[in-house]
């Protein structure tokens, strides 16, 4: 049985996905990509992630719509990565359920040491 | 033989008819005019919304560039050369600026707009001003620029929004930096103001650089203004940075100005209303 972590990357945008891929698979991440908000919640009913980078803006509307179905399946973190950066957006964010809010570009060391922590928790509970 | 005489009076009806039409024509000058305005807001509106729009989705292409220079530059990928090293960190810089600069074009369209909040909380502006201070410090060290910070005893902590002040402070002291000649001085003073209405804080940020002649001393703080807007100017950068720390600064209901002249450096004051702790 494959026990790595699983991180879901929700992001429309192909260029930072596959940044994000690389960074994430490069710390022996499980990883899967969803560019949709249909796309995430197909992820979240099959192969619950562990941790989740959530873009807000997708195709077919508001990431937000997809946190209660996330924490239904047992995800344990969602951290927002935006291109907003206004007061607003993150209490939105934060009333939603989210565990964070970063604006986008975050630094790539930034972003390991973030998930990192965040699942530092699962580990430990897995051990 | 009869005449009409021109000096005659007119019937009061026809006086009466003569300023209907005249009321009439300027009602309808009035209405076109006010016509027009409302359209030109509706346009300035488009604009300070496509700005923020695209300013936006700039951020995205961005972050893509920045993120996969940085996996290169941390050896994600592999070790790379020197060489190529220095090459990567080009590219990271390059993009950290223009993300500046896109984040600046943001902030003014929100301005624009009147779409920038206050976050307020209670913070010391002796932390805003080392922050500010420790994050110029490669700057300072590459142009050998001397900065003194120097904190009236006893200020008390003000209520504002930390982030919005701290962008002040940074923009006037990058400005600083950026116009006053290597082996030159930098300082950052607070205190309380003097003169002002009310009991406010009063922060300094000067420099023994260039200097600004007078009859500039309005047009820096005007959206898009630089003085030198040729091509070939040693300074680059939006233009907006006055315009939005003006803007900032009188959302905490203070007011932002300079002292200076060409040759004699630059004192860019600011105040922010300080309030009773509870």
């Amino acid at each position: 049985m494959d026990d790595r972590a699983h991180v879901l990357v929700v992001e429309d945008n192909e260029l930072v996905s596959s940044a994000l891929r690389i960074l994430f698979e490069s710390v022996n991440h499980r990883l899967s990509v969803a560019a949709s908000l249909a796309e995430t919640l197909s992820v979240a009913a099959q192969d619950p992630p562990d941790l989740v980078f959530l873009d807000l803006t997708l195709p077919d509307g508001d990431g937000l719509a997809a946190v209660k179905p996330l924490l239904a399946a047992g995800c344990r973190s969602i951290v927002v990565l935006t291109g907003h950066d206004d007061f607003e957006t993150r209490q939105r964010c934060l009333a939603a359920g989210c565990t964070e809010v970063l604006v986008k570009p975050v630094p790539s060391r930034d972003l390991l040491a973030k998930s990192t922590t965040l699942l530092a928790s699962r580990r430990s509970a897995l051990q | 033989m009869s005449r009409v005489d021109s000096a005659t009076p007119r019937s009061p009806a026809l006086d009466a008819t003569t300023s209907d039409s005249r009321l009439a024509a300027l009602e309808s000058q009035l209405a076109a005019a006010s016509a027009e305005i409302a359209e030109l807001r509706a346009r300035d509106a488009l604009k300070t919304q496509f700005l923020a729009n695209i300013s936006h989705d700039l951020r995205t292409p961005l972050t893509a560039v920045i993120t996969h220079a940085e996996i290169l530059r941390d050896g994600i990928l592999g070790d790379l050369t020197p060489r190529q090293l220095e090459s990567i960190r080009g590219i990271i810089s390059g993009g950290r600026q223009l993300l500046s600069q896109v984040g600046e074009i943001l902030t003014y369209a929100r301005g624009a707009a009147n779409q920038l909040t206050l976050v307020p909380s209670r913070f010391a502006v002796r932390d805003v001003l080392e922050q500010m201070s420790a994050l110029n410090e490669s700057l300072l060290k590459k142009k050998r620029l001397v900065l003194s910070i120097d904190i009236e005893e006893g200020l008390p902590a003000i209520d504002g929004d930390r982030e919005k002040i701290a962008h002040v402070v940074g923009n006037l002291l990058g400005n600083a930096i950026d116009f006053t000649p290597a082996g030159g001085r930098v300082w950052l003073r607070a205190g309380h103001a003097v003169a002002a209405d009310c009991p406010s804080l009063l922060v300094e940020v000067g420099d023994s650089g260039v200097g600004i002649a007078t009859e500039h001393h309005d047009l820096i703080f005007r959206e898009f203004a630089q003085v030198d807007s040729t091509p070939s100017r040693p300074h680059h950068g939006t233009g907006l940075g006055l315009t939005i720390a003006r803007k900032l600064v009188e959302l905490h209901g203070g007011r932002i100005w300079v002292e200076s002249q060409l040759g004699t450096g630059s004192r860019f004051f600011f105040t922010v209303p300080l309030r009773q702790a509870d």
